[in-house]
């Protein structure tokens, strides 16, 4: 009740009308997976580097129209981030302003709910800028992969069964091949394949194997 | 966009920097989970699929036909001729990229080493399925002899030369027509879509500039009634990728060069042509040499051996053709037959490790035309690099090129009064074909054969005996590749103790039956419906045979890599992977199996 009263008072809110579609039905079954690359992981003082988003129709991945763009931050970029994501200060430089990528951005992604890993923060990092420019944040309903992942690995485990949601783990678990990591275009993509698996999983009723403490091979003796 | 989507990945690794970019914006990517069905037999697919993870099997109603891993692709048959020859389905969880069927086709047309890896990839399925469905003719020659009007032809559009540039685009849009026929009066011309680009583009040409001045009115063309090769020689020496089509005094459409290469392989198709064209010995040098180049190149596109051989000994059999036809003077060729034997014979011969060959004659011929026509016959064979029959079995040898009379009276010796070369002979005798001239002789010869050994378990026997000629090789090769498995040394010798046998043995059998054909999977194939041998058995000898064929290849392409010749027949145990040494374990024990079959039935411990 709350999200839908939420909802209901953002449609209101919303500074600009054109955005209006941003509340339309989405299309029938389509999602958009996307990741941000970020100045650090502090979504207050913290920026946005570059984003992409990939639609997925269906069990198909679209990455032949798919959306991608370095930004130029506000925020200063940190050292450790650029060693992260690789993006150069000088990279940016002629980059555009979020304000200016976000409109095509939002266009991009329509009222399709988003698919992300942790798809919270980049939620997050994204609604600063939604915020200021349309008043309201974005109101696409939101998949996280490492919950599908947990529901298929874990909502059975006994307890005190060791979690391990990170990325490089569940891309190994489901056997996908790792691609180039913090980029954004093919971090989208490598969620859009672990979201396309996991909802086939669901669908089947298939859970993955978990590794019981006996299944590990013995330490060496002598 | 995929970066990930792997250029190196043959035969993508043939497109250049811009045309992969080119390709990467328009790829998308597929889940499918398991057994779903990716593409249904029979149904067009909008996509050249390549496997990025999971396994999908290709299928012929129950029966898996392959199973295709990552970086594998399928299906070129469905690409092009809109009609997959199979059904793919997902065996597990499986995600492809998604290549769309234009661009693929742009690429083909537009890069040739793309289309030649593409096509000899489908014409390997071609011809899997022509020999599924078509039991006398090879698959490349049923193609190369098919009639132009039997390929699928682009339909004949017309326009009139009055018409603007922009009309001739849209209707090449409309009709999905590339290439248009232009009425001009009582001339007819031809227009692509590349004119029309490069005049408007190239040559800043305006829109409304006339057709007429952009089309071409000297028209390359090629009957409806021709064969596919008559088509295809007209492209290569006009240097033009499209023919116009005529039937009848009029044009009824075009042929491409893509529609055509789908149908064969590599560029063995040029090769028949060439041979063809050849007017002196030395015109043939080219195309003999690439007849062996091609055997690389098939087995690196992963031809199957089988297919491999068949094209070969296809291709020879119409070089030595030729080659008769040059140097033989008018009295050979009136009276003669000339004939390729052994594996040459068989049809099972890929890389060139000997000669054997001779000649039948129906009546004698003056003896200064004989001694010339072997002398040259030979060192052309010898000067194009087949190296001489280690046992003599020559054209330039007096007893494989004689008079049809005397060469029975040759084997008659051979079959009473046998000396230890005596089973090698008749065996490879067994295995002759006609090249060219009167083949009559080559079957009364073989008759005269199987009226002397059939029934005289003796004589069969004797022959038989061959089988155990390398004793036991395979038999301590056994036990040996055991006691090695992963650590080996050890060193095995294929032809020997697996090619063989299992040819020989089968020999043996096919002369005891009357079994006509010379392939041996011919031979097994008849064997088994005269119910000889189990079923179940030939099948698993087939599949040794290939085996033994395919690891033989190998090892004679690294030999010829190194230049170390003599061991062109040599395995080392070492060197395979576990799954191999488990295929050739296997492979022998078919052999043995075989060997102690043909022991009982031919009583060879009491000889």
């Amino acid at each position: 009740m709350h999200r839908f009263l939420k909802r209901r008072l953002d449609r209101m809110r919303l500074k600009d009308n054109a955005y209006s579609y941003l509340f339309d039905p989405s299309p029938e079954d389509e999602v958009v997976s996307i990741d941000c690359e970020t100045t650090g992981l502090n979504t207050k003082t913290d920026d946005i580097v570059s984003v992409a988003a990939i639609k997925i129709r269906g069990n198909r991945i679209l990455t032949s129209e798919a959306f991608q763009a370095t930004v130029k931050p506000k925020a200063h970029m940190a050292a450790d981030s650029i060693k992260i994501h690789q993006i150069l200060r000088s990279d940016v430089a002629q980059e555009r302003r979020i304000e200016t990528v976000l409109p095509d951005l939002l266009k991009f992604i329509g009222s399709r709910p988003l698919v992300g890993y942790w798809i919270d923060f980049d939620a997050k990092m994204l609604n600063k800028n939604v915020q200021q420019l349309l008043g309201i944040t974005l109101p696409n309903a939101r998949i996280d992969v490492s919950d599908l992942y947990y529901d298929r690995k874990y909502s059975k485990a006994p307890p005190g069964t060791k979690v391990d949601l990170r990325f490089a783990e569940i891309l190994a678990d489901l056997n996908l091949p790792p691609l180039k990591a913090h980029n954004a275009f093919d971090d989208a993509l490598s969620t859009a394949q672990m979201y396309v698996v996991l909802k086939d999983l669901k669908a089947r009723g298939v859970f993955l194997k978990r590794v019981r403490s006996w299944d590990t091979p013995l330490p060496p003796v002598g | 966009m995929p970066q990930a989507f792997d250029a190196q990945n043959p035969p993508f690794d043939r497109l250049t920097h811009a045309e992969i970019n080119e390709l990467r914006s328009t790829i998308d990517i597929g889940y499918w989970g398991p057994g779903e069905v990716i593409v249904a037999r029979g149904e067009a697919s909008p996509f050249l699929h390549v496997v990025i993870k999971g396994s999908v099997e290709e299928r012929d109603g129950d029966e898996v036909e392959h199973v295709l891993r990552a970086k594998d692709s399928f299906d070129a048959r469905a690409l092009v001729h809109g009609a997959a020859g199979s059904t793919f389905l997902a065996a597990e969880e499986t995600l492809c990229y998604l290549l769309p069927k234009d661009i693929i086709v742009r690429l083909i047309k537009r890069n040739t080493g793309f289309a030649a890896f593409f096509y000899s990839e489908l014409s390997r399925k071609l011809t899997d399925y022509a020999e599924q469905h078509d039991d006398n003719t090879g698959g490349v020659n049923r193609v190369l002899r098919a009639r132009v009007k039997e390929t699928r032809l682009h339909d004949a559009v017309f326009i009139d030369a009055g018409a603007t540039i922009t009309q001739a685009a849209q209707m090449m849009e409309e009709r999905h027509n590339n290439t248009l026929f232009v009425n001009d009066g009582t001339r007819t011309g031809i227009i692509t879509g590349t004119n029309l680009a490069r005049s408007a583009v190239l040559l800043a040409m305006p829109l409304d500039t006339k057709v007429r001045d952009v089309a071409h009115f000297e028209i390359f063309s090629t009957n409806a009634d021709d064969f596919i090769f008559e088509a295809l020689i007209k492209m290569t020496r006009h240097r033009v990728r499209r023919l116009a089509v005529v039937s009848q005094g009029a044009y009824i459409g075009t042929l491409e060069d893509v529609d055509i290469l789908g149908l064969v392989a590599g560029n063995s198709q040029l090769i028949p042509g060439r041979i063809d064209r050849a007017r002196t010995i030395e015109d043939l040098e080219l195309p003999a040499r690439d007849i062996q180049h091609q055997v690389e190149r098939l087995h690196r596109q992963k031809v199957q051996v089988e297919v491999i051989a068949e094209i070969t000994s296809d291709l020879n059999r119409a070089l030595f053709a030729k080659v008769f036809d040059l140097i033989a003077p008018p009295s050979i060729k009136e009276a003669g037959c000339l004939m390729v034997m052994g594996s040459e014979g068989r049809g099972e011969q890929t890389v060139r490790t000997d000669q054997d060959n001779g000649l039948l004659l129906a009546s004698p011929v003056p003896q200064t035309d004989l001694d010339r026509f072997r002398d040259e016959f030979t060192s052309a064979l010898q000067r194009f690099g087949f190296p001489p029959c280690p046992g003599n079995i020559m054209v330039r040898n007096p007893v494989w090129s004689q008079t049809i009379d005397g060469f029975i009276r040759q084997i008659k010796s051979w079959v009473m009064t046998p000396d230890e070369y005596s089973a090698m002979y008749l065996g490879v005798f067994f295995d002759a074909v006609a090249v060219t001239g009167r083949g009559e002789l080559v079957d009364q010869a073989k008759a005269a054969m199987s009226n002397m050994m059939q029934g005289e378990s003796a004589y069969l026997a004797r022959f038989a005996k061959a089988i155990d000629q390398f004793e036991d090789a395979s038999a301590g090769v056994l036990s040996a590749i055991m006691a090695t498995v992963g650590v080996g040394s050890d060193v095995i010798h294929i032809k020997k103790s697996g090619t063989f046998p299992l040819v020989h043995g089968v020999r043996v059998m096919a002369i005891e039956k009357g079994v006509s054909a010379t392939s041996t999977a011919e031979r097994l194939n008849q064997l088994a419906q005269l119910g000889a041998l189990s079923q179940d058995l030939t099948d698993e000898m087939h599949s040794a045979l290939n085996y033994f064929m395919e690891v033989r290849l190998k090892s004679q392409i690294e030999a010829m890599r190194t230049g170390r010749h003599e061991e062109e027949a040599i395995v080392r145990l070492g060197e395979l992977s576990a799954t191999e040494r488990d295929l050739l374990r296997d492979a022998l024990k078919v052999v043995k199996r075989f060997k102690e079959i043909l022991r009982t039935r031919y009583h060879l411990g009491m000889l």
